[in-house]
């Protein structure tokens, strides 16, 4: 054996894998197919905006030939390019008249760099909603499961927050938050007056406000409140894999990580019912290559470990990998987004604030939870909140010109805010992912192809998130209140999720409650296409719990020799 | 463009001078603008953020942000809707006062730009829209416009979440 653990993708999931099968004394191999990244030296977060390439912008012939999908994420920018991939060089398809937007990037860390860094637990509303409601199958598992599990990862990643006491948002090992602003504050005293059954808090997240000395003791420093968060941080000040668990990794002498290696299958022996190595193409050289490990933990991204375990048939797996329940690459989903409100408010004009605050605030589901009754749909919605005042960018379309102009603009604007919804999807066996017939990629592997649409039950979700949002910039005082508009295609939230589900029912599932295949005893899945349901919340804490846990049963039974 | 929203009609002899004016602005493939046209831009953006207490469009490096901008970022087709733009301040000129936008007073060439800017934002003009974006980037977000006219700190390092605006002074530029 070359190894005792593999680790396919360095991202959120690959790189917790790694520092907990390491810690546990694992010889443990990452593969990443994308490039090797330098934690701090290769980000560009200490540029000033008009040190920034073209101040920000990618040239838009540039956009047009190689970043079309890419460039639809908000958060892509001349100095975040290098964490996108070039759509020209790594194209999927779909439907002609069914968009899916796959944002991801192919580099050490993944997308552990680019990623919202908002962190908020699941509940048990969450786990049994599928049981509840009869859509998709009941998770195998439950929050007393999970719970010591985020424990363990929110004190070692580092996350930000207020203690609520709410069943539906379940408090965590919490730093101290960033607080609300003037605005804010008023904003959470009015509605929580008019609408008692609702909670506005600080945006949980993964940033550093007070260090541990673990965190510390990693490189890590507090958070700077510079807001350059998606280009890299050097103060490692937000969680990622590389300021975070690849260093943890590395420092126990386990870890061995190999970058520009795509993984073009797994090969299965059926005698032993085990992965029998991993084969790898380089991906500069198109060179192929195998290697060998007694456990093998898949964290390639819901669609690629789709890919990857559909593109790894064999005689006894036909349908692919593992894929006994032909659920593999099925019941993709992806929070609904693209949905809220926004408006301006009239006060606190003698009112500022100082430093860039990477959160906002968190307006947690209430709809079918604790008020119920008038509702056409399942499931429900939570609000990220945004709100600051509006600085020269208003110029743009206001008239106005020459030395009133300047005038104006040296005091800021009105206060705005957004209300944005992030609205669960339903797991449905038709939405999915599965391998191109016939076209290929520049490595030989066939393209994926994603077939995923919003049912009825999404768009009446949607209408009602845009009516309360609305009503709640409303009753709190807003002017020019409108709702944010139109259902933005799946993919846009990047929280795909789904396509190796959990389950109890090798028939109907891919993993059992420990992540482990049922089909296949030394594989594990971990990252998000796990996930039997989406709930409403930002999903990577729930990936990093799952993962750790995931990679502690995987230990104990390997040294049990149980595996 | 929607130039005819801002076009007086001129007279006749004012009209063949302009037309020989904008023959020097036809082909510039890859380039932003030529000698006329930069010249032209300068005083434009000068106008929109005229130099006050503070500096101005020009010290901060708006038009030169531009023609660079144009040409790294822009394809041909914006930087043939930047040039439109500087062809209706032009046309505008004449029809308006009978001169080129250059040999105008200073207060002509405000009440130029101001015409410019309140009808073609009114009419949701998107080549004009662009301009005036760029105008705006250029400066707020140049070191001058950013840190003198208004506020920027590389690195706040503390997060202050409601203070009084008399505390801080002016808008942040970022």
């Amino acid at each position: 054996m070359d190894f005792d653990a593999i680790v396919v993708g360095s991202g959120i999931s690959g790189g917790w894998a790694a520092k907990e099968l390491c810690e546990r004394g694992l010889k443990t191999l990452v593969i990443e197919r994308g490039r090797h990244v330098n934690h701090r030296t290769d980000y560009l977060d200490f540029s000033a905006p008009w040190e920034v390439p073209n101040r920000g912008k990618v040239p838009e012939a540039e956009v047009a030939e190689h970043y079309a999908v890419q460039s639809q994420c908000q958060a892509f920018n001349s100095a975040t390019k290098q964490w996108w991939v070039r759509d020209s060089e790594h194209p999927y398809s779909t439907p002609a008249d069914r968009p899916y937007h796959w944002i991801r990037g192919y580099h050490l860390g993944g997308r552990s760099i680019t990623w919202g860094r908002q962190t908020y637990r699941l509940s048990d509303y969450d786990f049994g909603a599928n049981q509840q409601d009869g859509n998709g199958i009941d998770w195998p598992i439950r929050y007393a499961d999970i719970s010591p599990w985020y424990d363990r990862v929110e004190r070692f990643a580092g996350i930000s927050g207020a203690t609520e006491g709410l069943d539906q948002l379940p408090d965590g090992q919490f730093l101290p938050p960033m607080e609300l602003n003037c605005l804010e504050s008023a904003f959470k005293k009015k509605i929580e007056q008019e609408f008692p059954r609702r909670r506005v808090t600080s945006g949980r997240c993964a940033h550093l406000t007070e260090p541990t000395a673990e965190h510390v003791a990693l490189g890590r420093g507090p958070c700077q409140l510079r807001s350059n968060c998606e280009r890299g941080c050097g103060y490692g000040a937000y969680f990622s894999s590389l300021s975070a668990t690849l260093p943890a990794a590395q420092k126990t002498g386990n870890l061995t990580v190999v970058t520009d290696a795509i993984v073009e299958r797994l090969d299965y022996d059926h005698a032993k019912r085990r992965i029998s190595g991993v084969r790898v193409i380089d991906a500069n050289t198109k060179q192929g290559r195998s290697y060998q490990a007694r456990v093998v933990f898949v964290c390639a991204s819901t669609i690629g470990t789709a890919q990857i375990l559909l593109a790894s048939q064999s005689e006894y797996f036909p349908r692919g990998l593992a894929n006994h329940s032909d659920a593999v690459g099925r019941h993709l989903m992806d929070h609904l987004v693209g949905i809220g409100a926004s408006g301006t408010h009239p006060g606190f004009l003698d009112r500022y604030y100082y430093g860039r605050r990477p959160t906002g605030f968190y307006l947690p589901r209430y709809i079918n939870l604790t008020e119920k009754g008038d509702v056409d749909f399942l499931r429900g919605y939570g609000f990220q909140g945004y709100s600051g005042r509006s600085s020269w960018e208003r110029a743009e379309n206001e008239a106005g010109i020459g030395a009133e102009l300047k005038d104006r603009l040296r005091t800021p604007g009105p206060w705005e805010m957004k209300l944005v919804g992030f609205g669960e999807m339903l797991p449905k066996a038709d939405n999915r992912v599965t391998l191109h017939t016939t076209r290929k990629d520049r490595w030989g592997l066939p393209l994926v192809h994603i077939d995923c649409t919003h049912g009825e039950n999404e768009r009446r979700l949607a209408n009602r998130a845009n009516r309360d949002a609305v009503q709640m910039l409303l009753s709190a005082g807003f002017e020019n209140v409108k709702p944010l508009g139109e259902l933005r295609a799946p993919g846009h939230s990047v929280h795909e999720m789904g396509t190796a589900r959990m389950g109890r029912d090798p028939a109907t599932s891919v993993l059992n409650g420990h992540n482990q295949a049922h089909d296949v005893q030394n594989l594990f899945i971990t990252d998000g296409s796990c996930m039997t349901s989406c709930g409403t919340v930002n999903p990577s804490l729930t990936y990093m719990a799952l993962t750790a846990r995931a990679a502690n049963y995987a230990a104990d039974r390997l040294a049990s020799g149980e595996m | 463009m929607l130039l005819g929203a801002v076009l007086l009609v001129g007279g006749g002899a004012a009209l063949t001078r302009f037309a020989r004016k904008t023959d020097a602005f036809a082909g510039s493939s890859g380039r932003a603008f030529n000698a006329e046209q930069f010249a032209l831009l300068e005083q434009v953006c000068e106008v929109i953020i005229p130099t006050t207490d503070t500096p101005g469009a020009i010290a901060a490096g708006v038009p030169e942000f531009m023609r660079q901008i144009l040409e790294a970022w822009g394809t041909e087709s914006s930087r043939a809707e930047i040039a439109g733009v500087l062809v209706a301040v032009e046309k505008l000129a004449w029809s308006k006062f009978g001169a080129a936008f250059l040999e105008l007073a200073p207060d002509r060439r405000l009440e130029v730009i101001k015409v410019l800017d309140s009808e073609l934002l009114a009419a949701k003009d998107s080549a004009y829209a662009k301009f005036k974006h760029l105008v705006l980037v250029g400066y707020y977000q140049s070191e001058i416009g950013a840190t003198r006219e208004l506020r920027y700190e590389l690195v706040p390092g503390a997060w202050r979440s409601c203070v009084p605006l008399s505390e801080i002074g002016r808008a942040s530029a970022v």
